[in-house]
């Protein structure tokens, strides 16, 4: 004699909380969007006349504007995961936490350095020298 | 009814029911390596064991570990602060045991707070004269309780019975206890559990008091249970007030504050304290060991309501209080070391300690009576033993010392979980006719929870009779005491106690039902207030936590006092009282000082210097020496 | 309490279940209004209490130190997990507007609250959850010291410096009031998820220098319905009234996780090589 009330469809709307949750879990989308629109432009590398479409799609007022929603997004998850990650990855120095906003701090001057970098190295040195390496990763 | 069958039943799963509960498992593992079988363990408990009170517990446990400190010191402590109504036999014992069982409970994992080498870290405590408690930050009790329920859970032996509430006990004829019968919380079921050996660990009873800093279930149970059954409950006449309780709620803030250095101010900003008995007045930043704010906790009660009596009390919602003051210690140290006490202060009172003061007021806190044991924690009905607070093993005497009763959970706890053990693990006396008795106990009961029960009847509410026996417990058995309040407190709970019978309880459900279990425990609590009013009657002198004001009583009189209180119950009857010997064999009673007098005391043993107050002439007199405490 | 004239009035929702009763009728959980005298110092437990004493015996709900340290009072108030012994109602105040009079008593009402179990759990009655439910969990992690002590060791405490000591202090404080568990929608989904608490308190003994017995925990930690069952949506530490961030242990049992697979691999790989 007993009952389990169970979770609602819309539990996520009942809370703040939970909604910013599914905002950060739906970023996924834009970023796999992005990710699509990348590889096809790999594989259009194949021959010029496909390249071209891939660089008519790129353009697509559309595409730019998804694509700048994944940059947002990207922002967002960044944003969400800094701030968890001191508590995730604490340091501490002795008895005492390094604080978190240092940290967080931290991790975004480490953003900025690689925007830094990749816009020296295409916007302002030019693409058309032919670097085509840049520094990998993030964070 | 549903049946079972084990070695050893532990009821309670608070320290003490914890503690021994594993000692006996251990006592039987180790037994069973030559035996067939280990013994069996029940635990039972009226809510889950990390919810009993220990948790609430914040300062310290004491055990001497300084090396400049001695066991000989700290027995003289205990016993000086119980004012010679120790058992010092059984003080002896304790001192002697008490660092093995904290070390113990360092090795299950305790998160004593530490010193920068490592070692552990030991604080001041009011009425101990070297620093010799140990403490988890200031949540001792929560992180002792939490750290045995999770070592207790490594032992397959002990089967647990949570939100089990036990009734009765059951007894044979041959006047030895069998068993227990409990009411299963969730079903409505009763239970009989039989054993050879039953451990009450139920706690104190608080909250038979209306402003007490316990929590709603420390309700004296356990004691009323043993108590029906003639067992004598020993000097309950004993009820410590602690010095700072959180007006409105009880709260209490721990005496820790003081032991790192917290001031109790009146409403004039003044250290009222050195004008009881307890200056001079030391320094900011300076606390002295037994000196004005780490005076005793009667002393300092006691203190509170003289000065409420000359008005130099504060207000707080209509409250009388004074302040405790911990500005001075800042910020960094007040978070590591009192967070809990920050927390809080904010919750229930809206005061930040790092810039405010706390108001605060006495109130009940611990009773230093309880069930009667032997120095081996049995009582006087055979197989029935008992530790923690609800048990009178004769540790605390007249008054208790901060941090001495944790530890005793440890150390009488184990102590009567391994006593139980050998007592299962021996050949029965051959009991008979146990079955009848089973029958008859389970048709008591279950005719009586029907009748409290009988929705035919018009339902009459327990809840008049509780408020009006907490209030009538404050008044007549407040921190000052006449024979005139005593004996109307002693009708009054008597005439509650006839209008007890005729409670109906407006629920009839058996899940669940909370009411009919606050009608009992209330029951409980009403045979617990009568033997403490009767006590406290009773004793007509000044000991301890029992201050009188009538005449011939405001002095302590060894020579017709220096003895136990025993309460007996009569069926159906009044109780009655009779008086037990005191074991004072190590030291001899001497005189009780604090502060200044005390140091003078104790140095030269010679006479203070400076003039005395007027408080402190009537306290005056000589200490006749004490021995240490050789076995 | 009683009703003193300085005092404003709340309207308390309680959600109601009363077994017995409810199978006869055949009923579902209902609601339930009270109306409730409050000031300042007033807590939600303090109504539960006020309620149960002068308006409705019947309604269960535990409770026992009122001081937030037992665990024994977590309530979904106006949705949220929460103790009851630690909120006020003076926090849960509306704007009074005529309509609002209480036609009873003729007094404005000045705060409003609903009252439900915690989510997540199975209900027994009324305010009363199974939480042999959580503890099934937290008993699972083996929540204790793992060490070996040699007899030399069984007389003196073991040293652990304040630094060893801060490293865990913090997953230690939980008072096991499973709040945490009725904030974390992947437990509902998933029962046999160990959860916030079980895993903070295996990472207490895990993080412990005195503790040897990370080895034995990490299976439970690393299976299915271990840390990786846990999406980080957080709200578990977001709701602890002790600070726990048990979110934090379990992402911090992540890592764990992951080197402790990754060393597997490693280990069964050069194995195979060799
Ligand atoms: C606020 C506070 C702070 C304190 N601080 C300190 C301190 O700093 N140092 C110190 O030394 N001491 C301190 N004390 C005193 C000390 O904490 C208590 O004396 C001690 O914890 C009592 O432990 P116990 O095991 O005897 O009882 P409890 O912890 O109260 O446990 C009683 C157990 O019995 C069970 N029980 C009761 N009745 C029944 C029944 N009818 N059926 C089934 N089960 C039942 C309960 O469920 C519970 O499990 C403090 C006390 C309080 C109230
Ligand atoms: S982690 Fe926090 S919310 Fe969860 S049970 Fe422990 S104290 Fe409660
Ligand atoms: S009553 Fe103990 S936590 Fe609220």
């Amino acid at each position: 004699m007993s009952y389990k009330p169970t979770l609602t469809r819309t539990w996520w709307l009942k809370h703040r909380f939970f909604m910013l949750y599914m905002l950060r879990e739906g970023t996924v989308l834009p970023l796999v969007f992005l990710l699509c629109s990348l590889s096809a432009g790999a594989f259009a590398l194949q021959s010029v006349e496909q390249f071209a479409s891939w660089q008519r799609f790129m353009a697509n007022p559309w595409v730019v504007a998804i694509h700048t929603v994944a940059l947002i997004a990207a922002l967002y998850h960044a944003f969400t995961f800094f701030k968890l990650f001191p508590r995730v990855m604490p340091i501490r120095v002795g008895t005492k936490l390094v604080p978190p906003a240092i940290m967080v701090v931290g991790q975004w001057l480490a953003v900025v350095a690689v925007i830094t970098v990749f816009l020296w190295l295409f916007v302002f040195s030019g693409a058309a020298h032919g670097i085509v390496a840049g520094p990998g990763g993030g964070v | 009814m549903q049946q079972h069958e084990f070695d050893i039943i532990v009821v309670g799963g608070g320290g003490a029911g914890l503690r021994a509960a594993i000692a006996a498992a251990e006592a039987g593992a180790k037994a069973g390596s030559n035996k067939a079988k280990p013994l069996n363990i029940a635990m039972l408990s009226k809510v889950y064991p990390m919810r009993s009170h220990t948790v609430a517990a914040e300062g310290g446990a004491a055990a001497v570990t300084r090396p400049d400190d001695t066991v000989e010191a700290h027995f003289d402590d205990t016993v000086a602060g119980g004012d010679w109504l120790a058992e010092q036999g059984v003080v002896d014992y304790f001192v002697r045991h008490a660092y093995q069982e904290l070390v113990q409970m360092e090795h299950w994992g305790c998160p004593w707070s530490r010193k920068p080498n490592g070692d552990v870290q030991v604080r001041r405590f009011g009425g101990m004269k070297t620093e010799r408690t140990w403490f988890a930050a200031d949540k001792t009790g929560f992180h002792m309780l939490h750290t045995l329920f999770q070592t207790s859970l490594k032992y397959p032996s002990i089967q647990r019975f949570d939100e089990y509430f036990v009734l009765d006990l059951l007894v044979s004829v041959q006047q030895q206890v069998q068993g227990v019968l409990a009411l299963e919380i969730s079903t409505g079921e009763l239970h009989m559990l039989y054993a050879n050996a039953v451990i009450m660990a139920t706690g104190g009873a608080g909250r038979v008091f209306r402003f007490n800093t316990n929590g709603g279930i420390v309700t004296g149970d356990g004691m009323a249970i043993a108590y029906r059954h003639g067992v004598p409950l020993r000097d309950m006449e004993f009820v410590q007030y602690h010095p700072t309780g959180l007006p409105g709620s009880g709260i209490l803030i721990t005496e820790a504050c003081r032991g790192e250095g917290g001031l109790l101010v009146n409403k004039d900003g003044y250290r009222y304290l050195q004008d009881y008995g307890l200056g001079p007045e030391t320094p900011l930043g300076k606390p002295e060991n037994k000196y004005m704010e780490l005076g005793p906790r009667d002393k300092l009660s006691q203190a509170f309501w003289h000065e409420q009596k000359a008005g130099r009390t504060g207000k707080h919602h209509g409250s009388d209080v004074v302040y405790l003051d911990l500005r001075h210690l800042g910020k960094a140290y007040l978070y590591e070391r009192l967070p809990f006490i920050c927390e809080l202060a904010k919750a229930y009172v809206d005061v930040d300690p790092v810039h405010e003061l706390i108001p605060i007021r006495p109130a009940v806190h611990y009773t230093m009576g309880g069930i009667e044991t032997d120095a081996h924690c049995e009582t006087t009905l055979k197989g029935l033993f008992a530790a923690g607070e609800c048990a009178s093993v004769g540790l605390h005497g007249a008054n208790r010392l901060g941090s001495n009763s944790l530890t005793e959970l440890l150390v009488f706890g184990r102590l009567a979980g391994e006593q139980a053990a050998a007592r299962a693990l021996q050949k029965g006396v051959k009991v008979t006719g146990l079955e009848q008795e089973s029958q008859k106990l389970h048709k008591k009961w279950q005719t009586k929870l029907h009748k409290l029960t009988d929705t035919s009847q018009e339902a009459r509410s327990w809840v008049p009779i509780k408020r009006e026996l907490v209030a009538t417990m404050e008044t007549g058995c407040g921190i000052y005491r006449d024979e005139q309040g005593l004996q109307q407190a002693l009708d009054s709970v008597r005439r509650l106690q006839a209008e007890f019978q005729h409670v109906r309880v407006g629920d009839n459900s058996k899940a669940y039902n909370t009411d009919l279990l606050h009608c009992l425990e209330l029951e409980f609590s009403l045979d617990v207030a009568e033997a403490i009013c009767l006590a406290a009657l009773e004793r007509r002198e000044s000991r301890g936590a029992h201050q009188r004001l009538d005449a011939d009583c405001t002095e302590r009189n060894d020579a017709e006092f220096l003895r136990h209180s025993q309460v007996f119950y009569v069926p159906g009857k009044a109780a009655k009282l009779k008086w037990q010997a005191v074991d004072t064999h190590i030291s001899a009673p001497g005189e009780r000082l604090y502060g200044s007098a005390g140091s003078a005391h104790a140095g030269a043993a010679a006479e203070v210097q400076r003039e005395p107050t007027e408080f402190e002439q009537k306290q005056r007199g000589k200490k006749e020496g004490s021995s240490d405490g050789g076995e | 309490m009683a009703a003193n004239k300085g005092m404003q009035q709340a309207l308390v929702r309680v959600k109601r279940y009363l077994p017995e009763e409810q199978q006869k009728t055949q009923s579902e959980p209902f609601w339930q209004e009270f109306t409730v005298p409050f000031d300042e110092s007033t807590s939600v437990l303090d109504a539960l209490n006020f309620i149960k004493e002068e308006l409705d015996p019947s309604l269960s709900f535990r409770w026992s130190c009122r001081m937030a340290i037992c665990g024994s009072c977590g309530f979904m108030l106006n949705g949220i997990p929460k103790l009851g012994c630690k909120e006020f109602l003076r926090n849960y105040s509306v704007r009074t507007s005529p309509a609002q009079k209480n036609t009873a008593t003729n007094t404005s009402i000045t705060a409003s609250l609903t009252v439900e179990p915690l989510a997540h759990f199975t209900v027994e009655r009324d305010l009363i959850v199974n939480m042999d439910e959580f503890l099934i969990h937290l008993e699972a992690v083996k929540p204790y010291l793992i060490a070996e002590t040699s007899t030399q060791k069984q007389l003196q405490p073991s040293l652990q410096t304040p630094a060893q000591l801060a490293k865990y202090k913090q997953f230690a404080n939980c008072i096991n009031c499973g709040l945490c568990y009725s904030a974390c929608p992947q437990f509902c989904l998933n029962p046999e998820f160990l959860g916030p608490a079980a895993i903070a308190l295996a990472q207490r003994y895990n993080l412990d220098s005195r503790d040897t017995g990370k080895a034995v925990r990490m299976p439970m930690l690393n299976s299915h319905n271990g840390v990786w069952s846990c999406t980080f949506v957080g709200f578990c530490s977001d709701v602890c009234p002790k600070q726990v961030d048990p979110a934090a242990a379990v992402n911090q049992g992540k890592v764990e996780s992951a080197k402790s697979m990754l060393i597997q691999m490693f280990k069964g790989s050069t194995a195979h090589e060799l």
